[in-house]
C-alpha cells in the first residue's frame, strides 16, 4: 500500500546520501486503484506539505495526468478530487523505488516498501 | 457563562480524566472550566462548568447539577436553592429517582429512605422506571476501605459526599467502542497488542479526528491505529519488522474490514528513518519497544554475531551472498536512548 502520500514524505536515508535524494524513483510497478472516501478537510490540511513537483511528476510517471503543474491557487471540488484520487487512491503494490543520488533500491513488495538498510549502509 | 454539570467517572485509569475532558472539548471545540485548586483525580465524581447542555451531551455519563454536600440537610438546602434548575419538571414529566453509592452497598430500604426525603420537591408527573422524561440521580461517595475488614451496616450514611443532579443523554458514548476494539475479538494480534480502552484514551490525546495525519513508528499489530483512524485520521505507521503488520496470508483482512481501517505501513528502523524534512505528521502516537516480551532492536549486528570465516562487517558482499534473501540483523537497542 505504497500511496503517493507515503511517497511524497519518503527520501532515501542510506549513509551519506543526503542531496539529490528526493523522490524516490518507481520502476517495474503493478498497480491499483481502490477507492477511499473522499474528505476535503483532509486535503486542505496536507496540501501545505506537500512536494508539489515530486507528487506530479511522479503521478505522471505512473500514467496520472490529471494535476496541474503548477500548484493552483484556488482550491475547487474538481481539482481536490483529482488531488484525492493521486495521494490516496493509487497503490503501488509491487515494484522498487530508487534513490535518483545513490542509487539505492527499496523493494516494495505486498504493498509494504521495505526501507530497511544493510548493515554496511547505516552511518 | 458557565452551567455546572456533574460527571460520573468511569472507574478505570483516572490519571487520563483530565487530559481526556480537555481533549474532548478541543475536539468539538468548547470551553471546560475545571474545579479550581488542586483536583483529587482519583475521586469519582467531579463539578465542571459547561456552556450550554448540547457540549454536555458530547462527554458521557454526565449530570446537570443541583446539589451536593456532606450531609443530606445540605444537599436539600442547596437543592430547594436551585429550585429554579428543575421546577419546569414538576408538571408532566415522567421521572426515575435512583440512588446509589460509590465504594458502598445501600440496602434498599435505605435507598427509599433517601428517595422519600426528596418528596419535598412535589414532581407531579408519574414515576416511569422503563422510559422515564427525565433521570434524577443521587450519589454518595464513601471512602475507600480496601482491604479492611467491617460489618455490613459501618458507615451506612457516613459518606464523604452526597451529589445530586439530572442525567443528560449522550450522543453517543464511546465507551461501547472498547468492546469493539477489544483485542479478544481480533482475528489478528501479538503477545504486546495494547488493550482497547488505553488505546482509545490515547488516541483521543492526539486529537485524532478526519484531517489529521497521525503516525505510530512502532506500529507492531498496528493497535495504536486502528482507534485513530476509527476517528477519522489517516495513520501512517512503521515497524522494524514487517511481518507483523503484514500478518500471514488473510488473517488480517476481516479486521480491517471491521474497523474500516485503511493504514500506509512501512518497514524500516525509526532510528535510522527515510523521513523528508518538513512538519509532517499531525501527531505521533505509540506504544514503544520496553521489558521483555517486545524489547527494543535497531539495525546493526552485535559484534560477537559475525559468523566464522568472516573477518568484518566490511566483507559485506560475502554476507550479502551468504544470507539471501538478505535480512539485515538487528541488534538490542535501550529504549532510553531513542527517548528524548
Amino acid at each position: 500500500m505504497v500511496r503517493l502520500i507515503t511517497h511524497n514524505l519518503l527520501a532515501c536515508h542510506a549513509k551519506g546520501c543526503t542531496s539529490n535524494n528526493f523522490p524516490l524513483a518507481f520502476s517495474n510497478v503493478q498497480i491499483e486503484i481502490r477507492e477511499a472516501e473522499f474528505n476535503p478537510e483532509f486535503l486542505k490540511n496536507f496540501i501545505p506539505k506537500v512536494e508539489w513537483n515530486a507528487l506530479v511528476d511522479t503521478a505522471r510517471q505512473l500514467g496520472d495526468t490529471s494535476l496541474p503543474l503548477e500548484q493552483p491557487e484556488m482550491l475547487d471540488e474538481e481539482f481536490l478530487k483529482s488531488l484525492h484520487h493521486v495521494l490516496l487512491e493509487i497503490h503501488v503494490e509491487e515494484g522498487v523505488m530508487t534513490c535518483p543520488n545513490c542509487k539505492h533500491e527499496y523493494p516494495i513488495s505486498n504493498g509494504i516498501p521495505n526501507m530497511l538498510l544493510a548493515e554496511h549502509e547505516i552511518g | 457563562m458557565f452551567f455546572k454539570y456533574l460527571i460520573v467517572f468511569a472507574q478505570a485509569h483516572h490519571e487520563f480524566r483530565i487530559p481526556e475532558l480537555q481533549s474532548v472539548a478541543k475536539i468539538h471545540g468548547f470551553d471546560i472550566s475545571l474545579p479550581e485548586g488542586e483536583i483529587e483525580t482519583d475521586r469519582p465524581f467531579m463539578i465542571v462548568g459547561l456552556q450550554s447542555e448540547n457540549h454536555a451531551r458530547q462527554l458521557a455519563a454526565i449530570y446537570e447539577f443541583y446539589a451536593q454536600g456532606s450531609t443530606y440537610e445540605e444537599v436539600h438546602v442547596q437543592n430547594r436553592a436551585n429550585q429554579a434548575l428543575w421546577s419546569r419538571y414538576k408538571l408532566n414529566t415522567s421521572f426515575k429517582f435512583f440512588v446509589t453509592a460509590f465504594n458502598h452497598k445501600l440496602p434498599q430500604t435505605q435507598q427509599r429512605q433517601v428517595v422519600e426525603s426528596f418528596s419535598y420537591t412535589d414532581f407531579m408527573g408519574k414515576i416511569d422506571m422503563k422510559n422515564p422524561d427525565i433521570v434524577l440521580g443521587c450519589f454518595e461517595e464513601y471512602v475507600e476501605k480496601k482491604g479492611m475488614i467491617r460489618d455490613r451496616h459501618d458507615d451506612h450514611g457516613q459518606f464523604r459526599q452526597v451529589y445530586l443532579g439530572r442525567w443528560i443523554e449522550e450522543l453517543g458514548s464511546a465507551r461501547v467502542l472498547i468492546k469493539t476494539f477489544d483485542v479478544k475479538k481480533r482475528n489478528y494480534f501479538g503477545n504486546t497488542s495494547m488493550e482497547s480502552e488505553v488505546s482509545l484514551l490515547m488516541a483521543n490525546q492526539t486529537l485524532a479526528s478526519p484531517g489529521k495525519l497521525i503516525y505510530d513508528p512502532f506500529l507492531g499489530t498496528e493497535t495504536m491505529a486502528y482507534p485513530a483512524a476509527y476517528f477519522g485520521a489517516q495513520v501512517l505507521g512503521s515497524d522494524i519488522d514487517g511481518r507483523q503488520m503484514q500478518g500471514k496470508g488473510s488473517d488480517r483482512a476481516p479486521d480491517l474490514i471491521l474497523y474500516n481501517y485503511t493504514g500506509h505501513l512501512l518497514t524500516f528502523d525509526i532510528t535510522h528513518n527515510p523521513w523528508r524534512c518538513g512538519g509532517l505528521f499531525d501527531a505521533i502516537v505509540t506504544d514503544p519497544p520496553y521489558g521483555v516480551r517486545a524489547s527494543a532492536k535497531r539495525l546493526g549486528r552485535k559484534k560477537d554475531s559475525v559468523p566464522k570465516g568472516w573477518r568484518c562487517i566490511s566483507n559485506i558482499e560475502a554476507i550479502l551472498a551468504h544470507d539471501s534473501p538478505y535480512i539485515p540483523p538487528t541488534k538490542p537497542y535501550e529504549l532510553s536512548n531513542l527517548a528524548v
